[in-house]
């Protein structure tokens, strides 16, 4: 064989004589990127990415037809004797982030869906809501668990950032995204779904967590996951935390908690209840019994004191003591007029929660507008459907008063008013000299503020005294590692920031589970996530109308409740829940905005990795072609399509077309067709091929974002051929099945049902329990499985007895492996004891 | 199998895919390959389109006719006549491999006379393929260095099944096409593990690795392995099973993944069989037609939720990988079988073991089974899931360092020599008359796979090819005055479906066509259950059908 030597990247190559520099680096392992490389053909229109730089082309009288005469086309360039090849220099690096600014600057599309950017947890809102659109409750929940423990809660109570950006507002309302949360969480406890999460093997490594609500039930939750001893620490008898006495009944009920808690728990845990940080143990202590970290996840149930004189009687209330009296089920006397002093979601709690027990009169006093309540305004609005009043523009000034007789205490308050804009543009409230008014309450809560740490001191031991503490009196972490300032601890949740959403804890708590990993294994921290986006509009200003051509207007579903004046009698649930007809078509309202070649985009990894700034150099502002889903099995974005020619030069059959009316000063196309012809058989490989989501399988609905994919090799079920199959798998859900190239019988090639025929492994209809008929003629019924084995075994035993083995037959499959074949027929042979055993598929 | 197995000693594919390519001439005969194993009829195309001669045998003008150099339209049922008259014109014209027929076969003189009728001539009248088509088909044939013969159920599924298969054999014998790349004698398996399933021993003659059950020697190995004494009872094929259910002979049935209500000509009867079993248990991934008639139905896992192998057409024992748990309270099958195999025997035969809390497998394991097999059968003797990691084996594979053997027969026929068969050419059991005019032959979609429990709940293959259509000659179509899409009953002697007509020259004038994977309109309600006397394989691919237009109103009313 004759042979070349040639240099690429300072390493010495002896290559085969013929080959393209491309080639040859790849058989060296040397990755040179391309786009639009297809084996055994060229593109009309290449794209430029694959230029290395060759010092001494001269030598080989090589003269290039790019515009730097250095570079050339790695696919097209022969490798010459001699040869020095640089794959990465400066030239190659510029030229290539000037070809990717090009191709990128008309590429149209979101990489992510908006509402998911929104997402605080980044939860794969796109995803869940395509399963729920195609009836796969379990998928959906599964992924909204790979980032949310929580649903059941969060899907209650969570104030919806995503609904905010969904850009289904351009058209009519926004997607109903937190119902349908609550519809899947709902729909599989109802279901009673074992969602199977699997955890990693254990790693020894023990870990206390201080704390058992929302953020301690998360962290707990996926550090169990990643293999580690988790404990938690609780000092209430129950854990659930805020969950359990922030929230009242009627927001998320006892036995929602209770299962919510439990499901965690069985992912596998210690809890130790009753044990209170610094009264039962300290932060010593805890290194004493050997965990190998921390993380305090305390909350913040600190009430700012209600600063006004006379304040220490009876009848006045902080929140946060009130509602977990309210939640314990402690009977109060409350009187028949309740105030409320301040306006955060908290206060709103109490309010509504005073209603319930029979306050006849419950007024919300704030001394701002009512617009500027810190306190969702879509809570504030409940609890005004429910007769909560409002006395804004008011603040209490003492509660000093004598009451008159038909009251318990006497508040007296002062108007305010709007002074001028501090620095920051902030106007802040003060007093209107004698405008001194007074009001005759029963009962008074306050809610002006929670915070972790009472008194700026957090009692327990001297690593406790060490710790520092925020200006805010919360617990100081640093936002990037979640570490205190004492060694081995983290923290995060609202025993961090104050009181925040519930969504908010959560993935306070799941930030910080890497580091506390990291930490523990003695490991590097993951990389953080990229934030490349292409968008089709930051804002809704930005964002093309064409984009909804076509879309007709078609409102949410409405979430049935209970009225006021019912729901107000008692503690129970207000919003009663989707059906799942309304989930399914709420469903079914989603635009779909973010591309489900996410995981895939070439386009997008090689602009990440030559640090292209699209938000600089541009792209795509507005959709050029209408997206084309004429084909059975594929949808067709030209906006999205950089006329790479992958898919029309890797399909089999000839059946695909890309061609363009011609093609601008940059050579990007203009006029843009891909057809399919009539002999395309759908076998999906142009799909494979694509360099971004121009070409998109129907089926795989939903995007793969940053979560861990698995591949798994494996055969597929259909004819003999047995063609390998890569099962790309997220969670315990087969996203879609593609083919390596390098492995046969197939080298890549599939036919249609073995790339598209795998939707009956998460089907609907697939059996779950065993079945049995007690008597002839009576229906089949589900029962366990002992039952079911029991049953076989006395029936065959009978029979066998009766008329001898020969009286019973196996009838095995060509579906089932030779494996289940095998032990079927010896079944059959040696422990029945007769050969009347077959499958139906014979020769 | 039970024809290759007696003619060559080996009833499997002797050739490889990747050896399509390198073929000179290809015969496809009862293949429609493009429909039922796309890639290999990918690997046709790609080989025809380099300059290999492709020759389709077959009724219909199946996607292969358009990039064939010949093909023949034989009637169905007349493949053996066809494959007659070919040897006969390698014969008469001094084509065949003389070297090759001394050196490697055996019954060369009777098999000689047995064609010597078979004329060209002869076989037009029988089969309607003209006799010059047939005399350049021999020649084509003959004259390459190689040529591999492909075939499926079109040859397999008649009373003649076995015949038919040893014709073939006879054609590669004389041609000397064995044991070469590119050439031999390959069963395209439709099923992804019809191969694994057959090597196993799921068939009454034969214990795993084709040892006869009334072999005493084979039967005092297995009663070794398996530490229990096993019968040497001749038992029922399944294709028997229904007729014993009948007399009563057979009481219990357990049907692990299969749905032969649907799969199985004249699958009436089959139903009105097993509703007679005293005991029936079904292990499905869905409720099939089958299931519901069962005493007990058994969620089982399906291929993504399980470990094992499959052994492809070609011989290539390939890893099954777990990717998913089962669904709710599924099991995979070899859980199953272990399960209810310790209930009846105790830990006899190594029954036992953990209940895994994610996947619920009970042992022995894939993997530990794998290794009892490797003991039964020397072919598979130097198999391991190690080496299997490092990709397919094929078989015979007998030791640890063996690297398994893509083609057969490449020392010599493994039977020794191969022998040839003298046959004598009987049609079909059932041929058409004045009450049932037209044959009726059945087949598969692209879109569909068997009886469709998988791809029907696939929004892109149902969609593709949502029901079941009964394709006609326009000739025929006339006649009954039919329009493309009109309602028609199809009936033959054992039952009647409607469904559209498809009118096109597809077929010949005669013949109906229908795909069998619709029990809406269930084609094996019309087939044959008349079985091949050696094999017992059913006559499902030629019957005896009628074909009558329903009125218009009728066919509304048959909506309500």
């Amino acid at each position: 064989m004759p042979t070349v030597t040639i240099t690429i990247d300072d390493k010495e190559i002896v290559a085969e004589k013929g080959l393209t520099i491309l080639e040859v680096a790849r058989r060296a392992d040397i990755a040179i990127p391309t786009l639009c490389f297809v084996k055994d053909s060229l593109s009309t229109h290449p794209c430029e990415i694959c230029v290395v730089e060759i010092s001494n082309y001269a030598d080989s009288g090589l003269k290039s037809t790019l515009s730097t005469d250095s570079l050339f086309r790695a696919c097209v360039t022969l490798a010459l004797d001699g040869m020095q090849i640089t794959t990465n220099s400066e030239l190659v690096t510029t030229h290539r982030q000037q070809r990717l600014a090009d191709i990128s600057a008309t590429h149209f599309g979101d990489c992510k869906a908006p509402c998911n950017l929104t997402c605080p947890g980044q939860i794969n809102v796109q995803g869940y809501i395509a399963h729920v659109a195609r009836g796969e409750y379990e998928e959906a929940l599964r992924l909204i668990m790979e980032r949310n423990p929580v649903p059941f809660s969060v899907g209650r109570v969570c104030p919806r950032f995503c609904e905010t950006r969904c850009r289904r507002i351009l058209v009519d309302e926004p997607v109903s995204i937190n119902h349908l949360k609550r519809f899947v969480a709902d729909w599989c406890m109802r279901n009673e779904i074992d969602l199977k999460i699997p955890k990693d093997k254990p790693t020894g490594k023990r870990i206390a967590v201080i704390g058992g609500g929302p953020a301690g039930l998360t962290a707990a939750w996926f550090l169990t996951r990643k293999g580690h001893d988790v404990t938690i620490f609780e000092a209430a008898p129950k854990l659930g935390g805020a969950l359990r006495y922030g929230f009242p009944d009627y927001k998320i009920p006892r036995e929602i908690v209770d299962f919510e808690v439990n499901s965690i728990l069985r992912m596998g845990m210690n809890i130790r209840l009753s044990q209170r940080w610094g009264r039962d143990f300290t932060l010593q202590d805890l290194k004493d019994m050997g965990y190998d970290a921390t993380f305090i996840a305390i909350g913040a149930t600190i009430d700012a004191p209600l600063d006004v004189p006379c304040n220490e009687k009876d009848h006045v209330y902080k929140a946060t003591e009130f509602l977990r009296m309210i939640n314990e089920g402690r009977e109060l006397d409350l009187g028949k007029s309740a105030a409320v002093i301040g306006g955060n979601n908290i206060a709103m709690e109490v309010a509504r929660s005073l209603v319930r027990c029979g306050v006849q009169q419950v007024t919300v006093i704030y001394p701002r507008a009512r617009i500027e309540m810190p306190a969702n305004q879509r809570n504030i609005r409940e609890a005004e459907n429910e007769g909560v009043q409002f006395l804004l523009m008011a603040s209490p000034v003492g509660l000093c008063g004598t009451p008159d007789d038909n009251a318990r205490l006497k508040l007296d308050l002062i108007r305010m008013k709007l002074g001028k804009p501090d620095k920051r543009g902030k106007r802040p409230v003060m007093p209107i000299p004698d405008s001194n008014n007074s009001l005759a309450i029963d009962t008074i809560v306050s809610s002006l503020g929670q915070t972790a740490v009472a008194n700026g001191e957090i009692k327990g031991g001297e690593l406790e005294a060490s710790m520092k503490i925020s200006p805010t009196g919360n617990i100081a972490a640093n936002p990037r590692t979640s570490l205190t300032s004492v060694e081995g601890v983290f923290a995060g949740g609202d025993a961090t920031s104050g009181t925040k959403t519930v969504i908010q804890a959560v993935v306070s708590a799941r930030r910080a589970v890497p580091k506390i990993h990291a930490y523990v294994m003695n490991q590097e921290k993951e990389a953080p996530e990229s934030r490349f986006n292409f968008h089709r509009g930051r804002t809704f200003d930005d964002v093309s109308l064409k984009n909804f051509d076509g879309i007709a207007v078609n409102l949410r579903e409405k979430m049935p409740v209970r009225p006021p004046e019912v729901s107000t009698q008692d503690f129970d649930e207000v919003k009663l829940g989707f059906t799942e007809k309304m989930a399914r078509r709420e469903a079914e309202r989603c635009l779909k905005c973010g591309c489900t070649a996410f995981d895939r985009c070439d386009l997008k990894r090689l602009d990440i990795e030559y640090a292209v700034n699209i938000n600089k150099t541009g792209m795509g502002k507005e959709p050029t072609y209408p997206i084309d889903t004429d084909h059975r099995a594929i949808t067709v974005d030209r906006n999205k399509c950089i006329f790479c020619g992958r898919c029309e030069r890797s399909c089999p059959y000839d059946a695909l077309e890309v061609r363009a009316d011609s093609l601008d000063d940059k050579g990007r196309p203009l006029g843009l067709v891909i057809d399919f012809k009539d002999n395309c058989v759908s076998c999906g490989k142009c799909v494979d091929n694509c360099s971004t989501g121009a070409l998109n399988k129907k089926s795989r609905i939903v995007p793969i974002q940053s979560e861990e994919v698995r591949d798994v090799h494996t055969t597929c079920p259909y004819c003999g051929t047995g063609c390998q199959i890569i099962l790309k798998v997220k969670g315990h859900t087969v996203m879609e099945a593609t083919a390596d190239p390098a492995i046969g019988p197939n080298y890549g090639d599939l036919c249609v049902k073995g790339r598209f025929g795998h939707n009956f492994i998460q089907h609907p209809d697939r059996l779950t329990r065993p079945l049995i008929r007690r008597q002839k003629g009576m229906p089949l019924e589900p029962v366990k499985w002992d039952e079911a084995l029991d049953f076989i075994a006395q029936s065959f035993s009978r029979i066998r007895g009766e008329k001898g083995p020969d009286a019973l037959a196996g009838l095995s499959s060509a579906r089932c492996t030779t494996e289940e074949n095998y032990a079927f027929q010896k079944f059959f042979r040696s422990g029945i004891g007769t050969n009347n055993v077959d499958h139906c598929a014979r020769y | 199998m039970t024809g290759l197995v007696t003619v060559l000693g080996s009833g499997a594919m002797t050739n490889t895919i990747n050896g399509i390519i390198e073929s000179d001439v290809m015969l496809v005969i009862g293949s429609n390959t493009t429909e039922t194993h796309p890639i290999i009829g990918l690997r046709m195309l790609t080989a025809a389109k380099k300059g290999s001669k492709l020759l389709v045998a077959d009724p219909r003008r199946i996607k292969l006719c358009d990039s064939a150099t010949l093909w023949m339209q034989q009637r169905p049922g007349t493949d053996g006549a066809l494959i007659h008259a070919l040897c006969h014109v390698i014969l008469r014209e001094g084509l065949e491999d003389a070297a090759f027929i001394e050196a490697h076969t055996e019954n060369f003189a009777a098999f000689k006379d047995s064609v010597a009728q078979c004329t060209p001539e002869w076989a037009e009248k029988i089969s309607q393929v003209p006799a010059s088509v047939i005399e350049e088909a021999a020649r084509i044939f003959a004259s390459a260095e190689k040529a591999g013969i492909y075939y499926t159920m079109g040859i397999t599924q008649h009373t003649s099944g076995t015949d038919n298969v040893c014709a073939l054999a006879n054609l590669a014998l004389i041609t000397g096409n064995l044991g070469k790349p590119g050439a031999g004698l390959n069963p395209l398996r439709g099923q992804n593990n019809v191969q694994g399933a057959s090597d196993m021993g799921c068939n009454p003659t034969y214990f795993p690795g084709y040892q006869r059950f009334d072999d005493e020697a084979a039967r005092e190995k297995f009663s070794q392995i398996w530490g229990t004494p096993v019968s040497g009872r001749p038992g029922l094929m399944a294709t028997e099973m229904p007729a014993a259910i009948t007399e009563g002979k057979l009481a219990g049935l357990w049907i692990m993944g299969e749905n032969p209500i649907l799969s199985d000509p004249n699958s009436d009867h089959a139903r009105k069989a097993f509703e007679q079993l005293e005991f029936l248990v079904v292990q499905d991934i869905f409720l099939t037609e089958t299931a519901e008639l069962a005493d007990v139905v058994l969620p089982a896992a399906s291929f993504a939720e399980k470990d094992g192998t499959f052994t492809n057409t070609e011989r290539k024992v390939q890893r099954v990988r777990r990717a998913v748990p089962p669904r709710g309270e599924a099991r995979d099958d070899l859980s199953i079988i272990n399960m209810v195999s310790k209930r009846m025997l105790g830990s006899q035969g190594g029954y036992a073991g953990p209940v895994d809390p994610l996947y619920h497998t009970v042992a022995p394991l894939a993997a530990d089974v794998f290794a009892e097999i490797t003991t039964c059968w020397q072919a598979m003797a130097g198999m391991s899931y190690d080496r299997l990691e490092q990709g397919a084996l094929t078989w015979p594979c007998p030791e640890a360092d063996h690297p398994g053997t893509p083609i057969l027969h490449t020392q010599g026929i493994v039977r020794g020599k191969g022998l040839l068969s003298a046959l004598t050419w009987s049609g079909p059991e059932e041929i058409p008359d004045e009450e049932y005019p037209l044959i009726l032959t059945t087949g598969r979609v692209l879109y569909q796979y068997h009886t469709g429990t998988m791809t029907r709940r696939s929004p892109v293959l149902e969609g593709a090819a949502p029901s079941a259509y009964v394709e006609m000659n326009p000739e025929d179509a006339t006649a009954l005055d039919l329009e493309d899409g009109n309602e028609v009953q199809a009936s033959s002697r054992r039952g009647a479906i409607r469904l559209p007509v498809r009118i096109t020259d597809r077929v010949r004038k005669g013949l109906v066509f229908i795909p069998f994977h619709y029990k809406e309109a269930a084609a094996n309600l019309l087939t044959n259950d008349a079985l091949d006397p050696q094999c017992k394989i059913a006559e499902a691919k030629v019957c005896a059908v009628k074909v009558e237009k329903i009125a218009a109103e009728n066919a509304a009313i048959s909506l309500n």
